[in-house]
């Protein structure tokens, strides 16, 4: 290949340089972790409009021709979020309902009590649980859906804009919702064209227990408090620029409205502080949503969008994508009937693939920035019991959602998992140090020693585990924390995120035991493996030496020893550690099944087809295990085969940890069959996307629950389908699988060693790639069997034509 | 009525019959007609028909009745309704003359000018709350004193006085209670008693075995079936609903058989001269459709619309059954006799069990359908809404027009499609949304094989919508439904056909060619079960996209097949039935056929598909 031209600096599209729309995003974003709901600043507002045109957002539209059921939200909601506050939108014209989550409405705390078998406790009261902050209901009664036509609602993913529009007697009636970042509320605005009015209630109610109350200046309110004294509120305004807006009581009403803006926010007084006890005294969350909704109020709902618009849409403009042209008969069909008619018929619909994927970027933008991460739910709930707590499940679930923040251009999204993990620690590390070794726990470290933080399968965001110890979880959660670094070169936030990794790391010092073992020359040899542990979630439950946690700590030992290099520190340890990793035992292939080991045993003691690819990190998301002259053909073999072995069928996240696996293996083919199988579309709970595209994880006939783990998993596989890296190699198309061939393209791909890509293709080949510099230096790029070496500073760009 | 109602019911001790309290009333009654019949022809008339006035009876009486769908009332869904108030006296004790009146007075001043004429009593007008019968001494069922103090004429009067036409009610065979050990005389038949009448075993029969069967090779049993109908002309009634009749009923068999019961009714009521309505019940036997349609007037299809709850009906037990059960019946309507699916009550939503839009939904299927039109409501208390949708004049036109039954286009999936051709080339479509969230209905104008733009009419909001191209969607609410006239703007849809039988395909499993006289070519591909697969072959079109292949099949019964084109995944469709095995009906799906040739297979899994006769595939999508 040809290095075409070098771009200076000055024209560099940086990482963070598309934000020119949205100076305030970068305060916000600030590494350190605000509080969740404060007071804040006066958001600018954008002097131009920063709208796309119609023909523009209609590249990046998902659109229906019904509205939700209230009684289906979370398979039929369209959501909306501002990274703290997520709402589902019903978007019935007669009952526009929301139901509105904050990120931080925990139930629960310190759950430091361990249960007589060691292990934590896990309910709703000690563990907590995320849960619904309020009800939004705009009733307009003679606008009942059975009287209205040409009803189509849509969700605008590059604007972060939900729209239904209908019309009746000859008047065509439009609503949009959005969840301002800027102004930290959530608006909706109704309009008309045509003479019509709107006459109707808005309600706001608390979803437990509390009463709403007519505050100053026509809004209503209500606040209340948990068990564990954890403060919240929410409040709503209306106003219209005609008709008649009243406060009654707990509820608006108005009539005769020829336009009506609803604005409503809500937080609680939940702070990302230890210190503190998690709450931030200063906070009166009420009071504190009264006030922002008057002041949003204060501006007319075009400004509020704008502000809106001109924040959301530099972040999800960051990557583009097109993976080909979809048929004129595709284009005709709604999204779900699109998703329908995708499985029907087998045929690709590139656009429709390629919307997938954006709507797991939009979910990112509208649920992870500036307060707490996303959990199994992010923050779009339909009630106040979400499966398994809506939590942080440490043994994928919460990996996967963040494995795409810097693979599909949205670093700045990660920084909510980071600062999570950040505020914890002193909490995970006091937990570890007093409850650990309990004599109970099947974990424990035999050796009695212990150091460093780990935690339990289940986090909240009290500092508290829930279910199971899980030994690996630290190193597991920090290969994400030191791949963000990985992306980004960015040097300060490895100084922040240091203390995670050598806490990981001490706590595998004191852990590791030593064991011997035959080589396969015959001799022996005395390695380290890791104490009593259960390969997620299947099999023994104190097997030593698991291939999970081996791969893990291999990769956590290696991460440190970049680490400190990079920061200069703890040189001596590194070496201590260096030590130690070269003689951590690693996997072998079983000579009875032909698979990678999961256990330290020829034998299979799980279920075969089992949804987690535990063993297989080195392949996914580990790098040690590669289709290339560095791994052993036996252990690629080995862990083909027990790839090949867990088969095609499973579940959402499970289908994407299988696609990513085969991308990571080129074989293009199957990596898309498995993204295709999330786009099967959810039958009555069955697996497959919901017609909002939520994925939908089939627990028992008839009941599906929402897990975002797929969501944001599925994108992950698509973009590693299309570039894989790791620091100092670029592979370019690595398994574009032929429904995609034939032409496409896609910018902003984050590189692992601080690059962001950008390529085209035409039947199969590369034709063009460009590689921007975020701060690495060399790297080579691999496409159609060639390969080159770049060098460039930080800032600068290289165009790459003429692919073998 | 319905055979679940019974064991609700007080037992009757046996041997109490009670055939002699009546006897006054009962021979004061058969007097001369006091009000004249009203021609059979007006009943032809839709809405804004005239009272009916005297009029002779004619020498084949029947011989008009029926010719539309009947509109009406009936008692029942009100009797058998737990709703508070309705029936203070025990169960089904809302059948009184003070509520009829009540009801007649009701109808008349509020639908009767929408074509809704027929007030029908239905069971228990003989019983007393306890249930308890109450009979002449002919063995003939007499009034309840208390429920109907001035007897069955008044009421018959009242109700004409009224330019209404009255119905009456009868369980089928003899009541056990009437046999009074056979020794009980038939009116007007010297010689015959119950004995006669009935086998020797007194073998029982009906939907509740609550009768003994008639046995009509003794002339005695048509003496009596005709003494009953005598008693009921002389009365002035105009209507009977015949009940329990089998096959049919939830029964079987021998016993059950009630054919020559109700053409023994049919011959009895021709004899009276006067015109009587004869309307069969329930569940009926579609495999005796023929002698239903030759012997009666209409056939209910299937069990009670009724919930025996705290409401009139609920959705679900059992209005919704109704799309399922209905396309079997669609080519057995007709002038004369109609396919009857039971009340009609959408008049108001707190007693009806009801949502705004399922009401909408039920009343539109019954239009579609052509079933008469009866509300169970009680007209004293119709909402707004009620109202207006038992009186929309244009839906009402759709029940009573000369088009035929319409029938699914669409597979019976949550969303359905339905349709009729009209006489002067419209097309009535219904849209149907019977899953319990909102959800887009789409009608492509290629399921009716026509193509382009179309002008659209919306019956229910009574207004034009335009024109659309080759389809309409709407947003639906749960259970919801739409209903438009539909005119094509007129270009023919340009199709291709594949035979089924054709050599070109590939048949697997036990699939195999059949002899079928209704079908193209005279073939079709049957034996489509358990893994058996039908694949066409070389399906060519010109361009990529998503055509609407028609589907012409035969299916006694509703079955279920996985349609797919090429490597598609397909869907699991299912067809309702075609009626029984030598009746094509067709309906479309969308499949993507790509430029070029094509395969499309109908695979019938692990369970029983219908029998295929051909598929035609537009030649521009």
């Amino acid at each position: 290949m040809d290095i075409q031209d070098t771009e200076s600096r000055d024209n560099r599209p940086g990482r963070r340089g598309f934000l020119t729309l949205a100076a305030a995003v970068g305060a916000a974003t600030a590494l350190g972790g605000l509080p969740a709901f404060t007071a804040s600043a006066a958001p600018l507002r954008p002097t131009e409009s920063p709208m796309l045109t119609a023909a523009d957002a209609a590249k990046n539209l998902l659109w229906w021709q019904a509205p939700g059921s209230s009684g289906s939200m979370i398979e039929q909601g369209l959501p909306v979020g501002n990274g703290r506050l997520g709402a589902l939108t019903g978007n019935d014209p007669a009952s526009e309902l929301l139901t509105i989550t904050d990120a931080t409405l925990w139930t629960g705390g310190p759950n430091d009590t361990l249960q007589s078998d060691g292990q934590f406790p896990y309910g709703r009261d000690d563990f907590g649980s995320l849960t619904l902050l309020a009800e939004l209901t705009v009733d307009i009664p003679d606008h009942d859906l059975g009287s209205v036509n040409n009803y189509r609602r849509s969700l605008d993913l590059a604007q972060g804009l939900v729209s239904a529009s209908y019309d009746i007697s000859g008047v065509t009636y439009r609503r949009q919702i959005f969840a301002s970042r800027p102004d930290d509320v959530i608006v909706l605005h109704f309009t008309q064209q045509g003479g019509g009015a709107y006459t109707g209630t808005v309600s706001l109610a608390g979803t437990h227990g509390e009463s709403t109350t007519v505050s100053a200046g026509r809004c209503a309110s209500f606040g209340g408090s948990f068990a564990n004294g954890l403060k919240y509120g929410a409040a709503v305004t209306a106003s219209s620029s005609t008709g008649k807006v009243t406060v009654d009581g707990g509820s608006i009403s108005f009539s005769g409205c020829r336009d009506l803006t609803v604005v409503v926010s809500g937080g609680t007084d939940y702070a990302p502080d230890p210190a503190t006890g998690f709450r931030s005294p200063s906070v009166d969350p009420q009071h504190l949503a009264v006030t922002k909704v008057r002041n949003a109020a204060g501006h007319s709902a075009s400004t509020l969008l704008h502000t809106h618009v001109a924040d959301f849409r530099p972040l999800f403009a960051q990557l583009e994508l097109d993976l080909g042209t979809s048929s004129a008969a595709q284009r005709e069909l709604d999204t779900w009937e699109r998703v329908q008619a995708r499985y029907r018929d087998d045929v690709p619909d590139p656009e429709l693939e390629a919307a997938y994927l954006q709507f797991g970027r939009y979910l990112m933008i509208s649920g992870s920035r500036g307060s707490l991460p996303m959990g199994l739910q992010g923050p779009w709930l339909d009630g106040n019991d979400p499966d398994w707590m809506g939590d942080y499940h440490t043994d994928i679930n919460i990996q996967m959602n963040y494995w795409m923040a810097d693979r599909a251009g949205l670093s700045e999204c990660f920084d909510a998992f980071a600062d999570y993990c950040l505020a914890q620690l002193p909490s995970w590390t006091d937990a570890t140090r007093r409850l650990f070794n309990s004599p109970t726990n099947r974990y424990r470290n035999s050796s009695g020693r212990i150091a460093g933080w780990t935690v339990a399968i289940s986090t909240n965001p009290y500092g508290g585990g829930g279910w199971w110890w899980h030994p690996a979880g630290n190193a597991w959660l920090c290969h994400n924390l030191f791949e963000h670094y990985e992306y980004t070169q960015d040097r300060a936030y490895l100084e922040k995120v240091y203390p995670l990794i050598k806490g990981a790391v001490q706590f595998w010092e004191a852990r590791l035991i030593t064991t011997t073992v035959t080589d396969a020359s015959g001799a022996p040899r005395e390695v380290l493996i890791a104490d009593s542990d259960w390969s997620p979630e299947q099999g023994p439950l104190d097997a030593k030496g698991i291939t999970y946690a081996q791969e893990l700590v291999w990769s956590l030992f290696g991460n440190y020893r970049t680490a400190t290099r990079v920061l200069g520190r703890d040189a001596d340890h590194s070496r201590t550690v260096d030590g130690l990793r070269e003689r951590l035992y690693l996997p072998v292939v079983s000579p009875t099944t032909g698979w990678l080991e999961e256990w330290m045993s020829p034998d299979n003691l799980g279920e075969t087809t089992h949804r987690h690819l535990s063993p297989l990190f080195g392949l996914f998301p580990g790098d040690r295990i590669r289709p290339d002259a560095s791994t052993p053909k036996d252990i690629l073999d080995g862990a083909t085969a027990l790839l090949t072995a867990r088969g095609m069928d499973s579940f959402g996240w499970a289908n994407a940890w299988r696609s990513l696996c085969w991308a990571r293996l080129k074989d293009a083919e199957k990596a898309y069959q498995l993204v295709v199988h999330n786009l099967k579309p959810s039958v009555d709970g069955s697996n497959g996307s919901a017609m909002n595209l939520f994925d939908i994880y089939q627990v028992e006939q008839g009941r599906g629950i929402f897990q975002i783990d797929a969501n944001f998993g599925t994108p992950s596989a698509v973009i590693e389908m299309l570039v894989y890296s790791r620091p100092g190699h670029v592979e370019l198309l690595p398994a574009l699988p032929t429904a995609w061939a034939a032409s496409g393209s896609v910018s902003g791909v984050g590189v692992r060693g601080g690059f962001v890509a950008a390529l085209s293709w035409k039947n199969g080949k590369v034709t063009r790639a460009t590689l921007t510099s975020v701060g690495g230096r060399t790297t080579t790029v691999v496409a159609g069997g060639a390969s080159q070496q770049i060098s460039l500073q930080p800032g600068e760009s290289v165009t790459l034509r003429s692919f073998g | 009525m319905r055979s679940s109602s019974y064991p609700a019911l007080p037992a009757v001790p046996a041997g109490s019959l009670s055939r002699t309290a009546r006897a006054t009333l009962v021979l004061a009654v058969t007097a001369a007609l006091a009000t004249a019949v009203p021609a059979a022809a007006t009943q032809a008339e839709a809405a804004g028909k005239t009272a009916a006035t005297a009029a002779a009876p004619t020498a084949d009486a029947t011989s008009g009745t029926a010719a539309k769908p009947y509109m009406g009332w009936s008692s029942w869904s009100m009797q058998s309704s737990k709703y508070p108030g309705l029936n203070p006296d025990g169960d089904y004790s809302y059948l009184t003359q003070a509520n009829v009146l009540k009801q007649t007075d009701a109808l008349a001043t509020k639908l009767k000018k929408y074509g809704y004429d027929y007030v029908n009593i239905d069971a228990g007008w003989w019983r007393d709350n306890t249930w308890k019968p109450e009979y002449d001494q002919y063995g003939r069922q007499a009034p309840d004193p208390l429920r109907f103090p001035d007897g069955m004429k008044p009421v018959a009067d009242h109700i004409h006085a009224k330019g209404l036409k009255a119905g009456i009610y009868l369980p089928v065979g003899l009541e056990k209670e009437a046999y009074g050990d056979g020794k009980v005389p038939v009116w007007n038949a010297p010689g015959c008693t119950t004995a006669d009448i009935v086998y020797p075993d007194l073998r029982t029969t009906n939907g509740w075995d609550s009768s003994y069967k008639l046995d009509f090779d003794n002339p005695c049993a048509q003496k009596y079936v005709d003494s009953q109908a005598q008693m009921f002309a002389d009365w002035g009634y105009d209507f009977l609903k015949l009940d329990g009749v089998g096959p049919g009923s939830f029964k079987s068999g021998d016993n059950y058989d009630n054919v020559a019961d109700v053409a023994a009714w049919h011959q009895a009521i021709a004899a009276t001269g006067r015109p009587i309505h004869l309307e069969i019940s329930w569940s009926l036997d579609i495999g005796h459709a023929a002698d239903w349609k030759q012997y009666s007037n209409g056939w209910r299809i299937e069990t009670d619309v009724e919930c025996y709850c705290n409401t009139l009906v609920t959705w679900e037990n059992s209005v919704n059954d109704r799309w399922n059960d209905a396309p079997a019946w669609s080519h057995k309507a007709g002038p004369g006799g109609w396919n009857d699916l039971d009340s009609l009550d959408v008049g108001n939503g707190a007693m009806d069990g009801l949502t705004k839009a399922e009401r909408q939904s039920y009343m539109t299927l019954w239009a579609i359908n052509k079933s008469p039109l009866y509300t169970g409501d009680d007209l004293t208390r119709l909402d707004g809404y009620g109202v207006s949708l038992l009186t929309n004049q244009e839906v009402i036109a759709v029940d009573q027009s000369d088009s035929p039954v319409a029938r699914p286009v669409t597979p019976m999936g949550d969303q359905q499609v339905w349709g009729t051709r009209n006489a002067d080339g419209s097309y009535t479509v219904a849209l149907f949304n019977l899953g319990d969230s909102p959800a887009s209905v789409s009608a492509d104008w290629a399921s009716f094989g026509f193509a382009g733009n179309a002008s659209v009419r919306d019956l229910w909001n009574k207004q034009n919508l335009g024109t659309y191209k080759n389809r309409i969607t709407e947003a639906l609410p749960a259970h919801g439904s739409r209903l438009f006239t539909v005119r094509p703007g007129g270009t023919t849809l340009a199709t291709t056909s594949y035979e089924a039988e054709s050599a070109a395909n590939t048949l697997s499993g036990n699939a195999s060619v059949a002899g079928c006289d209704a079908c193209s070519g005279g073939n079709k591909v049957g034996n489509l079960y358990l893994g058996g697969k039908l694949q066409f072959n070389h399906i060519t079109v010109q361009k990529d996209g998503i055509y609407t292949v028609k589907v012409a099949y035969v299916s006694g019964d509703p079955r279920s097949v996985t349609v797919f084109s090429n490597t598609g995944n397909g869907t699991s469709l299912p067809f309702p039935s075609t009626g029984d095995w030598g009746t094509v009906d067709t309906v479309s799906v969308q499949l993507a056929l790509k430029a070029g040739s094509n395969t499309i297979t109908f695979d019938s899994g692990s369970g029983y598909a219908p029998d295929i006769d051909r598929i035609s595939v537009p030649q521009t999508n």
